[in-house]
């Protein structure tokens, strides 16, 4: 290490966990703050402003203390401002966190993320036909989309009202064509489905599998729910029609 | 590409602004900076809407997260997507700070570099490198910083100038830092402007700051710009000699448009006044070595 590195380590240390960590020498405590200040009010910022929803459950106090580590405890890489909620998400729920939190925060913050997330994906989507046969053709699945698969109703919490109990639930955050973001909430089965789409199925051959999976007495039957739901799907905009 | 005269006036492009500007961009606005950070992949109506300003004004790329003076390694993929968003977008210019943010963890705040002959080095092959990737010369600005950093082996100017040569570079004016400074560490503005590389600027910033109950200056890019600052934006155009753009910045308590024009248009004044003899013919890099001249994508004058 350089030797004028050493100051800067020092000071990174101290910026990062003031609280436990003594400042570099030579730094007057009033300068000293300045920083600390500063450095606290902008990540708080970026956080803030993604997790409205989050922040208000936890209360001011909690959510502050929650702040605190994760910019004392999580390894921000990422030089990019829209990516630092992302990491707030990932240092919820990857990282062994020692305040006691309610059991569905990390879920839900996920989903507040992907709401933000959705409303700025640079996608552009390929060539395809908005009224396409989606029973014979390859579908093509609207790419400015965020699928939240979580075990709380994430999309119901709020002031009023918390879970007790888990729930599993299935939520499609899209851009629609106006470029508004928009959520659906799907059941356990069209999930599946859209899974299946992705991974390059056509709608007939994605409910043909569907019946056989579920050892279905009528796949005929099948096949007609499935053309109906496809379109249903691609009228709200998270299905947008055929690859060509 | 078309150039344009170089003694023009911009506005720090925001989200916020958008609705207004696409109502009209004011006549004294002649460009935009943007953050790679902040604009870089950005997609949907705001990356729609930028894409549209992109296409009609000149822009110029001012870097916020690449730690020129840190300990952490160079963050080449970052200066590699940069590179890529300017060329995307027809900007020619880019500039960053002479200060750091990350050891191997990002801190997003500009901090001071120790003024050590070391730091010199270190700093100035750093941003010889990111002058080798970007494929252009780039410019430093000078920082506001809190702290004077222990150890210190030179002046601040001395630093400034001292990186600038090594790595040879441009140098990017913050007259409101040099104010902000001043006032925090007690010297006089205008004696550390003459002390600056100034014939290698090449872009210039003004800003507002805010006062702290007990008389600290913080650099919150919140308020209008003072007099002591327009006075020192002043004295640079006489001291610099040649035209250069220059940028109104304003982060936090965003007044309507038309009271950021008229500080917008204030800057095109004091231009007009320093450089109304000597900026014709418009500067050409042949007629000054060491400045490139900033290619802007479409005549806006």
């Amino acid at each position: 290490m350089l030797a004028f590195q050493q100051f800067q380590h020092a000071l990174a240390q101290h910026l990062r966990d003031p609280h436990h960590t003594r400042r570099p020498p030579g730094v007057p405590q009033r300068r000293m703050a300045v920083y600390n200040e500063l450095v606290f009010t902008n990540l708080c910022g970026f956080v803030d402003i993604c997790f409205p929803v989050s922040r208000q459950l936890l209360g001011e106090a909690r959510w502050r203390r929650l702040c605190r580590t994760f910019v004392r405890d999580w390894p921000l890489h990422t030089p990019w401002f829209r990516e630092i909620p992302r990491e707030f998400v990932r240092y919820l729920s990857e990282h062994t966190i020692a305040q006691a939190l309610p059991r569905w925060l990390a879920e839900l913050a996920h989903y507040e993320w992907a709401e933000l997330a959705v409303d700025v994906i640079d996608v552009t989507p390929p060539a395809h036909d908005c009224q396409g046969d989606m029973m014979q053709a390859r579908v093509l699945l609207n790419p400015a989309r965020v699928d939240v698969a979580s075990l709380w109703p994430v999309h119901r919490i709020g002031p009023t009202w918390q879970p007790r109990k888990t729930e599993p639930t299935f939520l499609v955050v899209f851009r629609d064509a106006q470029q508004e973001v928009q959520f659906t909430e799907i059941n356990a089965v069209t999930a599946h489905v859209l899974a299946l789409l992705d991974s390059g199925l056509t709608g007939q051959q994605v409910f043909a599998q569907l019946a056989q999976e579920m050892a279905h007495p009528d796949p005929e039957a099948l096949q007609g729910f499935g053309q109906q739901l496809l379109n249903s799907l691609r009228e709200q905009g998270v299905l947008l029609g055929t690859l060509t | 590409m078309h150039s344009i005269a170089q003694a023009v006036a911009g506005l720090g492009f925001r989200r916020e602004l958008i609705p207004a500007l696409q109502q009209g961009v004011p006549d004294a606005v002649q460009f935009f900076e943007v953050a790679p950070e902040n604009w870089a992949g950005m997609g949907g109506r705001a990356g729609r809407d930028f894409r549209a300003f992109t296409e009609r004004f000149p822009f110029v790329c001012h870097g916020l997260s690449l730690s020129l003076g840190g300990p952490g390694p160079l963050d080449e993929i970052l200066l590699r997507r940069t590179k890529g968003f300017m060329r995307e977008h027809g900007m020619t210019l880019f500039t960053e700070h002479l200060s750091w943010c990350a050891d191997d963890r990002h801190l997003y705040e500009l901090l001071p570099i120790p003024l050590t002959e070391e730091a010199v080095r270190y700093t100035a092959e750093r941003i010889a490198r990111a002058q080798d990737i970007l494929g252009m010369r780039i410019g430093v600005e000078n920082a506001s910083t809190y702290i004077a950093p222990p150890g210190a082996e030179m002046t601040e100017p001395e630093f400034v100038r001292a990186v600038v040569e090594q790595a040879d570079c441009l140098l990017h004016l913050d007259v409101n830092n040099i104010y902000v400074n001043s006032q925090n560490f007690g010297f006089d503005p205008h004696a550390y402007l003459a002390q600056l590389p100034l014939e290698r600027t090449c872009y210039v910033h003004v800003a507002g700051h805010y006062v702290e109950e007990d008389g600290l200056l913080i650099d919150t890019h919140g308020s209008e710009v003072i007099d002591p600052v327009w006075q020192l934006l002043q004295a640079a155009y006489q001291r610099i000699g040649h035209p250069v753009p220059t940028c109104l910045e304003r982060d936090f308590n965003i007044p309507d448009l038309p009271t950021l024009t008229q500080e917008v248009a204030h800057i095109a004044r004091l231009q007009q006044a320093a450089w109304s003899r000597v900026s014709e013919p418009p500067l050409s890099p042949a007629a000054h070595p060491v400045l490139p001249h900033v290619a802007f994508p479409r005549q806006v004058a």
